[in-house]
């Protein structure tokens, strides 16, 4: 398992993780992670690029992972279909959030 | 005092970035002005008509009139199929579409009779395209929760907006 910093871009997360915050995530490898709902995770998508969401299911024997954000608005599965376990680069395992100001 | 440090490490090392994305301006979407727009197209056919009737002569004042009349008629009608082609593109989700399965058909007879508008001076078409357009409205503020009235538009031609009770 390898670790790494990653810093939240975007508010489709808010009110949970907002513009700002730094996450850590844990990069585990894809066959040994088996994803649940309500993880939080960071994916590459091919053409939103690298993605921060919420999974929301998993499907299809675990291949596949519905991700979603906290807003109507949000860019995720309910826009650009399930994603693949393969694109996810990590879980995120500590979250730092950006105080108040 | 943790964030401050990660902050620090940031400007030093850059960490990577995952985007959150939301759809920017994250959620003003409203069909009313793609209802208004039609019902500008009904507008101008009306002058268009007007003007064909007041003047047996065509000259160059008939001739601006017209032009500036079509002209409009155009852009308006280009400018609602605009309007509901980007709530269809990116307000519409999945879920609406599993609720409302006829939104596509929907969607694609406003793009018909839009064109019909601009290629022709029908009226009826116009009037369709602006009913189809309340049709739309309907489903859109059911997808927000909202129940809607149907009044008579304030200003003419008086046809019937749909409108969100709000």
């Amino acid at each position: 398992m390898i670790l790494g910093v990653i810093k939240v871009t975007g508010n489709s997360l808010s009110p949970e993780y907002n513009d700002g915050d730094f996450v850590l995530i844990a990069k585990i490898p894809c066959f040994l992670f088996n994803a649940k709902a309500g993880d939080i995770v960071v994916f590459e998508h091919p053409v939103y690029g690298q993605l921060i969401k919420k999974v929301d299911a998993v499907l299809e024997q675990g291949d596949k992972i519905f991700v979603t954000g906290n807003h109507e608005q949000s860019i995720d599965s309910r826009h650009f279909g399930a994603i693949s376990k393969h694109a996810i680069i990590g879980k995120v395992i500590w979250h730092i959030k950006k105080p108040a100001s | 005092m943790i964030y401050r440090l990660f902050h620090i490490l940031d400007k030093k090392l850059k960490f990577n970035t995952a985007k959150a994305h939301c759809d920017i301006p994250c959620g003003i979407y409203d069909p009313i002005t793609a209802q208004i727009a039609a019902l500008t197209t009904v507008r101008m056919i009306d002058l268009i008509t007007d003007l064909e009737n007041k003047h047996t002569e065509h000259n160059s004042e008939y001739v601006n009139s017209l032009s500036r009349y079509v002209a409009i008629k155009e852009e308006h009608a280009e400018k609602a199929k605009h309007d509901i082609r980007v709530i269809w593109g990116d307000y519409i989700k999945a879920p609406h579409l599993e609720k409302h399965p006829e939104i596509p058909a929907l969607v694609h007879k406003i793009m018909q009779l839009g064109s019909k508008v601009r290629q022709t001076v029908d009226r009826e078409s116009a009037v369709q395209f602006v009913e189809a357009i309340n049709q739309f409205a309907e489903i859109f503020w059911e997808t927000k929760g909202l129940t809607t009235k149907r009044a008579k538009a304030p200003y003419g031609p008086a046809l019937e907006f749909v409108y969100p009770n709000l």
